[in-house]
């Protein structure tokens, strides 16, 4: 695989996270779907791991770069593990909306581990790390596709705000506390 | 507070585009801290399973 292939393919990836984070916020905009702490969190750690594709992106594959991806998405999986086991047992409620019959936090633990095996398959290729050239120019498609990223997570960031002030979020969220 | 990671990881994006790449990995290493440290202080509950 060349290293131009792999940037075409990491910037693949990363636009697949953003399809997932404009999927969350649509839910959150459109439905009323507020994030509870625990989804803000599942949020933030797949940004942790988009930023591993946007560094391949800018700087050229390295497996370094990789490392981040794996660790951005193990976090992400251990926060929606959390939120799964709280809800585990029959009985015990859910929170927020189902999509094709599983809860969001269901869909990240699936997101996450999908993150780490397709990370685990672009490190067997060998010849992405041959080029040594340093920083790469941003532009077309590519530059879009970390632009959204990018506005996503300042998005993100700003929803945050608005919905929990400056403190930590109330564990069952109702309203914006800013606007209100 | 929940709000730092995302503006954090908006920081590292910045300083991606910017060639800042060990500032970048940085800002990362910061933000998946403080997202850690969130997480810990949001799982207080005890979970009703048996392992």
């Amino acid at each position: 695989m060349t290293p131009r292939l792999a940037i075409g393919l990491n910037a693949l990836g990363l636009l697949a996270i953003c399809i997932v984070l404009l999927f969350a916020f649509s839910d959150q905009l459109v439905y009323g779907d507020l994030p509870c702490p625990l989804c803000i969190l599942q949020r933030a750690g797949l940004i942790a791991a988009g930023f591993g594709l946007a560094l391949n992106m800018r700087f050229g594959p390295r497996p370094s770069h990789y490392g981040l991806m794996i660790i951005g998405a193990l976090a992400a999986g251990i926060v929606a593990r959390r939120q799964v086991l709280l809800h585990i047992v029959p009985g015990t409620g859910s929170y927020g909306d189902v999509f094709f019959g599983l809860h969001f936090y269901t869909w990240m633990v699936i997101v996450s581990t999908l993150i780490i095996l397709g990370t685990a398959g672009m490190l067997l290729f060998d010849r992405q790390f041959t080029d040594e050239s340093g920083q790469k120019p941003l532009a077309g498609w590519i530059l879009a596709s970390f632009g959204l990223f990018g506005f996503l997570a300042l998005a993100n960031g700003v929803s945050t705000v608005l919905e929990c002030a400056g403190g930590l979020c109330p564990d069952d969220p109702t309203g914006y506390l800013l606007l209100q | 507070m929940m709000s730092i990671p995302f503006f954090l990881f908006a920081g590292a994006l910045a300083a991606v585009y910017g060639g800042r790449r060990n500032l970048a990995i940085g800002l990362w290493a910061l933000s998946v801290a403080v997202m850690l440290i969130l997480f810990r202080l949001h799982a207080t509950d005890q979970l009703n399973i048996g392992l």
